[in-house]
């Protein structure tokens, strides 16, 4: 029998405010447990939520980032439920009536593209966090991270594949980063899914009863623990069991699902407007700064990339997809004649070195005005692609100035025929096997004898006069 | 209103009800229910849900860190506490 995958993902972005969604407090993560907490967090009687401008600021940016609808006017509820994290009994969440409506996500599998609807995109405050393991009978909770804003974003069940949600999942992560609404740091919890999962057989109209694998934080894992859930689930069906809809967690020590808790009851979360909080108005002024604030996306980058300086798509998407990157590319292509080249040493030399040393080019030491003195001295001749390698490897790591480097090591290409010349000749003579071969058909020793002329130059020479000099000397 | 309902709603608002008091809440429940059946009479088909009696907007805050820590004070309050943490039953998942 022949099974197909639903899945729906529900992901939790971190929105990288500097304060709290309802109160004042600091989100900084890592701090010293409770320092963060404030009246409003921690629910006493008496305090009253006051939204954050920032907040919404973000959420709008997403949705219009996604083609949303934005509800100029949303809505607060309150979902009851108890659990000591959550201090108040409740957590404050956009139930009826969401900032973010609608939307959508491309995600593209090895070269497959597609198109994830979004359901909604809604605020919410994230909990404290708990530790069971310091006690043999007791929790501690710190409570720093209740009350941080959350946008949880919804997609329709549109994904058929785990190999699609890691997709669509990754899709998210670039987004939000380039959008600044979170930081995208999933060791540290700033965004993380929660994955609904189902099967049925091929042809059925109606879905199979799902199941919930919750906090799930890194790539890996999504892909892992959605394999295993299909797997199982299959396994259930086909022995004529039934799926029981449950909440399970994904273990990966042993690379499993399992159910996350017994309820006598099923969840009743009660949800009804929250009295402390008015509607939430966005007025047309302040919609229109957040668009006048809006980036080009990385794919409108790209097109514009390919079209305006003619240079590859993949090198192209590369650059569009950082902040970083694209803002360090745009700099130099305001003053450089050569895009191509530019984009070429950015997505490869510079590239490696900066996935060698994990991080971001605005935190390496090659200045946009540096970059430009060396794409200049590439153009102009006076160094070779080659020795602009070893250029870009100093300035990592000194970050000197490109000329000081390539006069203090004398390291100008050499241009001068008659240097050249004498150095073919050098060459010629002490290989007079090789050029016998060459002379009677083995043209693929041409390359051996350019890689002769380089090593005596120290690489130096310039590759353009070295072929066509070495062309003559010959065939003459 | 059967006894079972009551259970259900006491248990998730964690209240432990002695007998005489079920059937007090028991009364006052089934009022608030016919009062709110008597409500669902009425016809809003053109009206908007009103999400607040107050006709008025929420005001927005400056995303700018105000609140000071007052760790000490908070942990000194709660009925356990150890170092910086607040300590309570288990719960486990």
């Amino acid at each position: 029998m022949s099974w197909e995958t639903v899945i729906g993902l529900e992901v939790h972005a971190q929105l990288s405010t500097n304060t709290k969604l309802f109160s004042s407090a600091s989100t900084q993560f890592g701090s010293e447990p409770n320092t963060q907490v404030d009246l409003v967090d921690l629910g006493l009687p008496g305090v009253l939520p006051v939204v954050n401008k920032d907040a919404f600021k973000k959420a709008i940016r997403f949705g219009l980032a996604i083609k949303a609808d934005i509800n100029q006017e949303s809505t607060f509820d309150r979902k009851n439920y108890f659990y000591p994290d959550l201090p108040k009994g409740y957590q404050i969440t956009q139930m009826t009536k969401p900032i973010v409506e609608g939307g959508l996500i491309d995600i593209d599998v090895d070269g497959d593209k597609k198109t994830i609807n979004i359901t909604r995109a809604h605020l919410e405050e994230d909990a404290g966090k708990s530790i069971h393991d310091a006690y043999p009978d007791k929790s501690v909770i710190d409570l720093n991270r209740a009350g941080t804003p959350l946008l949880e974003i919804v997609s329709e069940p549109e994904i058929s594949s785990a190999k699609e949600a890691v997709a669509y999942m990754k899709a998210l992560h670039q987004l939000v980063i380039f959008l600044d609404v979170c930081d995208g740091d999933m060791s540290q919890g700033s965004l993380r899914c929660d994955a609904n999962v189902s099967i049925r057989k091929v042809g059925d109209s109606e879905l199979g009863t799902r199941t919930e694998i919750k906090n799930i934080n890194s790539f890996k894992f999504i892909e892992k623990a959605i394999n295993f859930e299909i797997k199982r689930q299959i396994k259930v069906l086909e022995s004529g069991e039934k799926v029981t809809q449950e909440t399970r967690l994904y273990d990966s020590g042993k690379d499993e699902t399992r159910p996350m808790r017994s309820k006598e009851f099923a969840n009743d979360y009660r949800y009804f407007p929250d009295p402390d909080l008015l509607p939430v108005v966005i007025s047309n002024d302040e919609m229109e700064e957040i668009r006048s604030t809006f980036p080009e996306l990385p794919a409108d980058k790209s097109k514009r990339y390919i079209s305006e300086f003619q240079i590859d798509k993949s090198e192209a998407e590369i650059i569009s997809s950082s902040r970083e990157l694209s803002n360090f590319f745009e700099v130099a292509v305001e003053s450089t004649n050569d895009p191509k080249l530019a984009a070429n040493l950015l997505v490869g030399e510079i590239g490696s070195l900066l996935n060698k040393d994990n991080i971001k080019i605005d935190e390496s030491k090659l200045s946009s005005n540096n970059f430009n003195i060396l794409l200049q001295r590439i153009s102009d001749g006076t160094i070779s692609k080659k020795i602009a390698k070893t250029i870009l490897a100093e300035i990592w790591e000194t970050g000197r100035n490109a000329d000081e480097i390539i006069n203090d090591q004398g390291l100008v290409q050499i241009q001068d025929e008659t240097l050249l010349e004498e150095v073919i000749i050098k060459v010629i003579e002490s290989n007079s096997k090789q050029v016998e071969d060459y002379k009677n058909g083995k043209d693929k020793l041409f390359g051996f004898f350019v890689g002769q002329v380089m090593k005596e130059t120290q690489g130096k020479a310039n590759p353009q006069a070295v072929n066509d000099l070495l062309k003559k000397a010959l065939n003459s | 209103m059967d006894n079972k309902t009551i259970e259900t709603i006491s248990y998730l608002a964690r209240l432990q009800l002695g007998d005489d008091k079920k059937e007090k809440i028991t009364k006052d429940l089934e009022n608030i229910i016919n009062f709110v059946d008597e409500l669902q009479n009425i016809d809003t088909d053109d009206i908007a849900p009103l999400a607040n009696p107050l006709e008025k907007i929420a005001p927005k805050r400056e995303d700018s860190v105000t609140s000071k820590s007052r760790k000490e004070a908070f942990l000194l309050n709660s009925p356990e506490s150890d170092q910086n943490y607040f300590i309570v039953p288990k719960v486990v998942e």
